[in-house]
């Protein structure tokens, strides 16, 4: 009726020790790679140690016995099932390098979230803009701040450049320090708000196109539109781009959370998130160095068409990259390769 | 016996992994506190490391501190993702605080986490940080069958606790040198038949939680165990029992139904 325990375990555990031994070894080893007598053994003492904890599972009645076969059925399990990257595969530079092209071309795949984030912002950039238009009570709730209400001081002052005391060099470098971490704080925020169904990504990119509308359409008003063009363009173009493609990220996320478990494949989905991430931080920091040392300079010291312009190309650089680097169609690539294989 | 069913339910929650080969194995989920406790320590780490920087940039930069303000804020920012996504990756799933408090994020099939896991899981602590001290990872983590904070069921991890356990030692039972019961081999081996699983690992356990039971507990559990094995399976001789504590009497039954098998060894 019941197993001896004692003569069971004095029989199994040589094997058990042995099957403990090889697995110290492994996990000690750098890349946990196997020889094949190593893997031949290593199969036969897993299953011999899992048929082991099958008959006590059984038996119902160590359960010590029981929760130490677990353990060591379970990093047997892991051993044999998965091959992590080697050392020299995680610090292969080329694979560090792939980002740059991985990232325009998940921005391509994923491009109808893309298109949804721009048509939240848009919404919101329209109402942000026909309130300040034709409700002037709203400028007070939508731009708080003093400097986005009142134009005028605000571009006289920094004309003036009466609002630097130190070293400007430096002074920018902390503000383009600052500026880096919070706007990255903020994209990251859209992009894991997808969890929220994709609601809370898409309030986020609302609010953020109220206030760009209202702000937008408050300085054309009092007449400082090219000013306000040179001031924003020069980093938005980076800027506001990066906070859609973190919508995008969010939205992406959103449908692959409101899939059935059994259909995704977790490992492979969210490498694409990661990768929009990824590459809207790296833009971010080029915003933030922009932000900070050119477009806080302003009209006696860089003439605002030159502002504009700069801010126009790097648009149209912006456009080029993430619409043409990298693989155009990968599965076209792989319907050719398949094609040729088979003459 | 439903009481000791009840008892054997398990306490905390636990995955089930069923491999290709057929073979099932539980692995034990970590709880919020524990974690808490590994994410604090962390924390002190890292507050630790920016802090070292944040010298080392101001002895280094002490002409131009704005330089060296700006190297501190990106700093402390990277280093707050790096320490976890980069651990994690790197360590099968362990930062300095999971290590010694024995977690280990895996991969919900049981097998060990992707770097790119270690990084979505990471990057999700903005938002499992809201609004404050991770309240929103702790509501999601009691809300999971398996304990995700929202990055972990983003990146299909789950982090498990890992006791180091070595075999089990003998118990006190194997180690007696003489069990009285053995002369009485046909009283033992009717308790031995008679007795089902169940009382088998009820005896089991009440002598196995000894110490964890208060004396008056202990007693009547002891008392009211011996007297059901005495009166309703196997009656030993009076004179026998009555110079038996009930204690040495459920550890001789113990003996006898895990013991050695050898019941018709003669008397000595």
């Amino acid at each position: 009726m019941i197993l001896d325990l004692e003569r069971f375990q004095a029989q199994a555990r040589p094997r058990w020790s042995k099957l403990e031994a090889l697995l110290a070894a492994l996990e000690a080893r750098p890349d946990r790679r196997l020889n094949p007598s190593e893997a031949e053994q290593l199969q036969e003492l897993y299953a011999q140690t899992a048929a082991d904890l099958n008959r006590v599972t059984h038996g119902a009645l160590a359960p010590e016995l029981r929760q130490y076969l677990e353990r060591l059925v379970a990093r047997a399990y892991a051993e044999l099932y998965y091959a992590p990257p080697t050392r020299s595969e995680v610090w292969q530079p080329r694979r560090w390098l792939r980002i740059f092209t991985a990232f325009p071309e998940a921005f391509r795949r994923q491009s109808r979230y893309f298109v949804l984030a721009v048509l939240i912002t848009v919404l919101g950039c329209a109402l942000g803009g026909l309130a300040v238009r034709y409700d002037p009570a709203s400028v007070d709730v939508l731009l708080p701040a003093d400097y986005l209400r009142n134009p005028g001081q605000r571009v006289h002052t920094e004309e003036k450049g009466q609002s630097r005391h130190m070293d400007s060099a430096q002074v920018e470098a902390m503000f383009s320090a600052e500026l880096i971490r919070h706007n990255i704080q903020v994209a990251l925020l859209a992009a894991a708000l997808g969890v929220t169904f994709g609601i809370g990504t898409a309030l986020l990119l609302f609010e953020n196109g109220v206030l760009l509308g209202a702000v937008a359409v408050r300085y054309t008003q009092q007449g400082f539109g090219v000013f306000a063009a040179a001031w924003l363009l020069p980093h938005g173009v980076f800027e506001i781009p990066s906070i859609l493609i973190a919508g995008q990220a969010g939205f992406y996320l959103a449908r692959l959370l409101l899939r059935r478990r059994e259909e995704r494949n977790t490992r492979q989905s969210v490498s694409e998130w990661l990768v929009l991430v990824a590459g809207l931080a790296m833009m971010l920091v080029w915003a933030g160095i922009m932000e900070a040392f050119f477009s806080q300079k302003h009209a006696p010291v860089l003439p605002y068409g030159f502002k504009v312009t700069v801010g126009v190309a790097e648009l149209v650089l912006l456009t080029i990259y993430l619409l043409l680097i990298g693989r155009r169609d990968v599965g076209a690539e792989v319907r050719a390769r398949i094609s040729s294989e088979k003459k | 016996m439903t009481d000791s069913q009840l008892t054997r339910l398990p306490a905390t929650a636990e995955l089930t992994i069923a491999t290709p080969e057929g073979v099932l194995f539980r692995l034990p989920l970590a709880g919020p506190a524990l974690r808490l406790y590994a994410v604090l320590l962390d924390s002190v780490i890292v507050l630790g490391a920016v802090n070292g920087v944040g010298y080392l940039v101001y002895w280094i930069f002490a002409k131009a501190p704005g330089f060296g303000l700006m190297l501190i804020t990106l700093a402390e920012f990277a280093i707050g993702f790096l320490y976890g996504a980069v651990l994690e990756g790197l360590w099968n799933g362990q930062t300095v605080g999971k290590r010694l408090f024995h977690l280990r994020v895996i991969d919900q099939s049981g097998l060990p986490l992707l770097i790119e896991q270690a990084w979505v899981r990471n990057l999700m602590r903005v938002f499992d940080a809201l609004p404050f001290a991770y309240l929103v990872g702790g509501v999601s983590v009691l809300s999971s069958r398996l304990m995700q904070r929202f990055g972990d069921r983003v990146a299909g991890t789950l982090v498990v606790r890992e006791t180091p356990l070595g075999a089990p030692a003998q118990e006190a039972w194997t180690r007696q040198k003489y069990n009285s019961f053995m002369n009485y081999p046909v009283l033992a081996m009717r308790l031995r038949r008679a007795a089902t699983p169940e009382l088998a690992s009820l005896i089991q356990d009440a002598l196995r939680r000894r110490n964890e039971l208060a004396p008056y507990a202990r007693r009547e559990i002891y008392r009211e165990l011996a007297g059901y094995l005495q009166t309703e399976i196997a009656p030993f001789p009076d004179d026998l029992v009555e110079m038996l504590s009930d204690e040495q009497y459920l550890t001789n039954a113990a003996g006898v139904l895990f013991g050695d098998q050898h019941l018709s060894r003669p008397h000595r």
